[in-house]
């Protein structure tokens, strides 16, 4: 029953992994609400304009307004995801053998739920802090659903515990903390109050920049421990090592993107660029990089816990070998792809 | 075995369940907005009060305002001034953000603009001190961009088309790019006259500060300030000035020649342009200022705005750090009040309200002053230090007939 390739398990990661794809874009729509400040396009909740969800004519929705299509999107969107939850949770429940597992899946169903409760008060109440909370809950729940996907995989029933001193896996996890941080100041700096005073903004934006900076730090002493030869038993920790810090690069890149595309900079006069650079109020490529920089944040948080969770739990060097060379086919892990010497690749194609 | 299995995902559940649970105790009930009382005005004028004064007294004035004007959720007009603003317009931008059952937009001014010009229109808003310059203060009743001569209001045309195309170099943004939506070419329309209520409420709420100070009735006086003010915005029109039409393709001789003569008329004593912009127009001349809004409270004040001791206490009303206006580098060509030649002609012509930048001495009857077609050939020198001209051969020519055609 607990034999790593038992295909009701496969089953089970098959449902997570979809439920966890969906959820992303759910959250760029989430974010797209936020950039057009659409939250109270539709002033009703659970209905839209008096409509049921569901029955809310599709030409109303789509050739409305642009943050009516964005918020009455989203909330579809939303729903689709809840109803994916809830077959995840049928799914785990008649086939995992994991008694825990199953019970993160109905977590993950009541966070979905709590989730869409929340974002109906924030509606009814028309309370920013309550969109706020909402923007913040939101990549968790996505974390979430990530992890339940990670537990289900083939890889994690063949590794065990890490035993001894785990570093790395130390520091990812304070990445991980980091970025959930890094997360709550940024949902402040999108969802700031009118009232609040300039100076409290702005050591929000100091912050988040420190913050950004330790982030760095962390992934780039990550990407060095795990090329570090001495540790050996790293090597498998460099696929999501790697992936991190692709996004972190990328996500810094989006942040001053996003800070240009919002405010232009101070310090206009450098270039003729920037002298000429007009801000462009609701534009569509702008709202898409700060967008973009809302959901890669949520991609850093799943991609530390990603590694947190390999750093954790290890597969056995031999063990993965082995397990390697008996299904090289579905195997996306990296330890599968270890396997494969790079020189024997291009034997291979010639 | 939940805990040991996952380590960070008990603290995880916790996470979210706090989550959950401060958004009930965190007070979701939305809070009525409010206009800030201008407590930095009140604080310039009557320097030695108390914290407990000074803030006594920006109240006062503030109620005396919002028994004419309102509030930023429910905002009023009073009767007896001129009808400058439409109040189906202003309403339309006040308030909170969202549609109403019949998905009429409301709260325009909040979703665009408050990030940066605050609820009361005061600049102040969360991402201010970041900015450079700081966002416009409407309090004031000064704008910079605008066709009427310093001192006069800008006219409505004159807002829209700084809302339509942002503030190059600044965090003031285009809204333009939303014109595809049909409603958006009356929300900017609509916005321009919320901009127009916003700073016709704060300058009556300034002048009724100095009318308190210097211990007259208010409550009598607002009215009166009121209608004076309102009555300032409907002038507007009538002092608008239209730029002559201007030369855009050029006999290359006559356009050097012009450049030539427009460069002598810069580098001169009569104009001063490159005492603050430079010999070379590149924004390094000697003579660097603080605009009006900074001066209200510092120089005005007694204060010097050099001196971050004097200046550092007024913090606590509200004042950002003084920075100054300085003169613009030319050769980057980013005009703020419009890229054609017209435009730049009515910088000159009219200078820049509220920042140092000076209209041009005219030269009328036996004042000494530039004439017509010197302020031409000027706004030819300048335009070209950001639009340079091959001289002579054909590529000028070109060069001429793509400006001609992107304007
Ligand atoms: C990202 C910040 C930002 C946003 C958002 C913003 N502004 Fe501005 N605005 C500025 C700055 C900065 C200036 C001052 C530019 C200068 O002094 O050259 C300015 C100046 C202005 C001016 C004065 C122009 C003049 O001629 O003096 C008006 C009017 C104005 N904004 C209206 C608006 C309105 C209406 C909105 C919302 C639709 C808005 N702004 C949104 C930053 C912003
Ligand atoms: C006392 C200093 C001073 C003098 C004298 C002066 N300027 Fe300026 N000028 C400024 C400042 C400051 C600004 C920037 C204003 C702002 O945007 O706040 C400016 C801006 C400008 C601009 C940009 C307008 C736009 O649309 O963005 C032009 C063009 C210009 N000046 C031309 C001239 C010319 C031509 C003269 C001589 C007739 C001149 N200036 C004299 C200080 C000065
Ligand atoms: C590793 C680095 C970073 C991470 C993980 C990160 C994460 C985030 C997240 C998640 C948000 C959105 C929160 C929400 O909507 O709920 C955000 C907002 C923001 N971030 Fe970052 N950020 C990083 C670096 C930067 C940098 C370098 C800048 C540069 C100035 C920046 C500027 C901003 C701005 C301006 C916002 C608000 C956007 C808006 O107003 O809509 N960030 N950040």
């Amino acid at each position: 029953m607990n034999s790593p390739t038992n295909p009701r398990h496969a089953l089970v990661y098959l449902a997570a992994a979809l439920v966890t794809v969906l959820t992303f874009p759910l959250i760029w729509l989430g974010g797209l609400v936020t950039t057009h400040d659409a939250g109270m396009a539709v002033p009703d909740w659970p209905g839209t304009f008096g409509y049921n969800l569901f029955l809310y004519p599709i030409s109303a929705w789509v050739y409305g307004p642009f943050d009516l299509f964005v918020e009455h999107g989203h909330r579809l969107l939303a729903s689709v995801v809840g109803l994916f939850a809830i077959v995840l949770c049928v799914i785990a429940y008649r086939n995992e053998s994991r008694g825990w597992l199953v019970k993160v899946c109905f977590l993950f169903l009541g966070a979905i739920i709590a989730q869409g409760v929340l974002g109906g008060v924030r509606v009814l109440l028309d309370a920013r802090t309550i969109a706020m909370i909402h923007g913040c809950s939101g990549p968790l729940v996505f974390a979430l659903g990530s992890f339940i996907a990670m537990a289900s995989s083939k890889r994690w029933r063949l590794a065990s515990p890490k035993t001894g001193s785990n570093g790395l896996g130390r520091v990812a996890v304070m990445l991980l903390v980091v970025s959930i941080g890094q997360l709550f100041v940024g949902a402040h700096l999108r969802h700031s109050l009118p009232t609040w005073r300039p100076l409290f903004f702005m050591s929000l934006v100091h912050t988040h920049l420190l913050m950004a900076t330790l982030i760095l730090l962390a992934v780039l002493y990550i990407a060095v421990l795990v090329r570090n030869s001495a540790n050996s038993d790293n090597r498998e920790l460099r696929t999501p090592a790697n992936a991190l810090l692709v996004i972190v690069i990328l996500q810094i890149l989006l942040g001053f993107a996003t800070w240009v595309a919002n405010y232009a900079t101070p310090w206009v006069e450098l270039t003729p660029w920037l002298a000429k650079y007009t801000v462009q109020g609701k534009g569509f490529w702008e709202s898409m990089i700060v967008t973009g920089h809302q959901a890669t944040g949520s991609l850093l948080i799943v991609c530390s816990l990603w590694l947190a969770c390999r750093a954790y739990r290890r597969v056995p060097v031999e063990q993965s070998a082995e397990h390697s060379l008996a299904s090289l086919s579905n195997e996306s892990e990296s330890t599968a792809r270890k396997s494969f010497r790079p020189e024997s690749v291009s034997v291979g194609v010639e | 075995m939940f805990s040991k299995q996952i380590p960070p995902l008990n603290s995880f559940f916790l996470l979210l369940l706090a989550l959950w649970a401060s958004a009930f105790f965190s007070g979701c009930t939305p809070q009525e907005a409010s206009f800030r009382p201008n407590e930095l005005h009140v604080a310039s004028l009557s320097q030695d009060s108390t914290d407990q004064q000074v803030s006594e007294l920006a109240k006062t004035a503030s109620n005396h305002v919002e028994e004419l004007f309102g509030t930023p959720d429910s905002p009023k007009w009073p009767s007896e001034i001129a009808d400058i603003v439409d109040m189906v317009k202003v309403k339309r931008s006040a308030g909170p953000v969202g549609r109403d059952k019949s998905k009429v937009e409301y709260g325009l001014f909040r979703k665009h603009c408050v990030q940066c010009h605050g609820t009361t229109g005061d600049g102040q808003g969360p991402a201010a001190a970041l900015l450079a310059p700081y966002p416009r203060d409407f309090r004031r009743g000064s704008f910079k961009f605008k066709s009427t001569p310093i001192g006069k209001k800008p006219t409505h045309s004159d807002l829209v088309r700084t809302l339509e195309k942002g503030l190059p170099g600044t965090g003031m943004p285009a809204f333009g790019t939303l014109n595809h939506s049909v409603e958006f070419a009356e929300d900017i329309d609509a916005l321009a006259h919320y901009v127009r209520y916003l700073s016709v409420r704060g300058e009556v709420e300034r002048r009724v500060i100095s009318a308190i100070v210097n211990q007259e009735n208010a409550a009598e006086q607002a009215k009166i300030i009121a209608s004076k003010v309102a009555e300032s915005w409907a002038m507007a029109d009538s002092f608008s000035v239209k730029p002559p039409r201007l030369i855009t393709t050029w006999v290359p001789e006559d356009q050097t020649a012009a450049i030539e003569r427009g460069k002598a008329i810069f580098l001169s004593e009569l104009t001063a342009c490159s005492k603050c912009h430079g010999k070379l127009g590149d924004g390094n001349g000697t003579s660097q200022d603080y605009d009006e809004w900074t001066k209200d409270w510092t120089i005005r004040a007694g204060i010097d705005p050099n001196k971050k001791a004097e200046w550092k206490p007024m913090k606590r009303f509200g004042a950002l750090k003084p920075v100054l206006d300085s003169a613009r580098n030319l050769t980057l060509g980013a005009f703020r009040g419009g890229e054609t030649r017209e435009d730049v002609y009515l910088r000159i012509v009219l200078g820049i309200e509220g920042s140092p930048m000076p209209a041009i001495a005219r030269k009328e009857n036996d004042n000494p002053g530039i004439t017509e077609e010197g302020i031409r050939d000027l706004v030819e020198y300048v335009y070209s230090l950001s639009n340079p001209v091959t001289s002579g051969a054909a590529p000028s020519n070109e060069k001429g007939a793509e400006h001609e055609q992107s304007n």
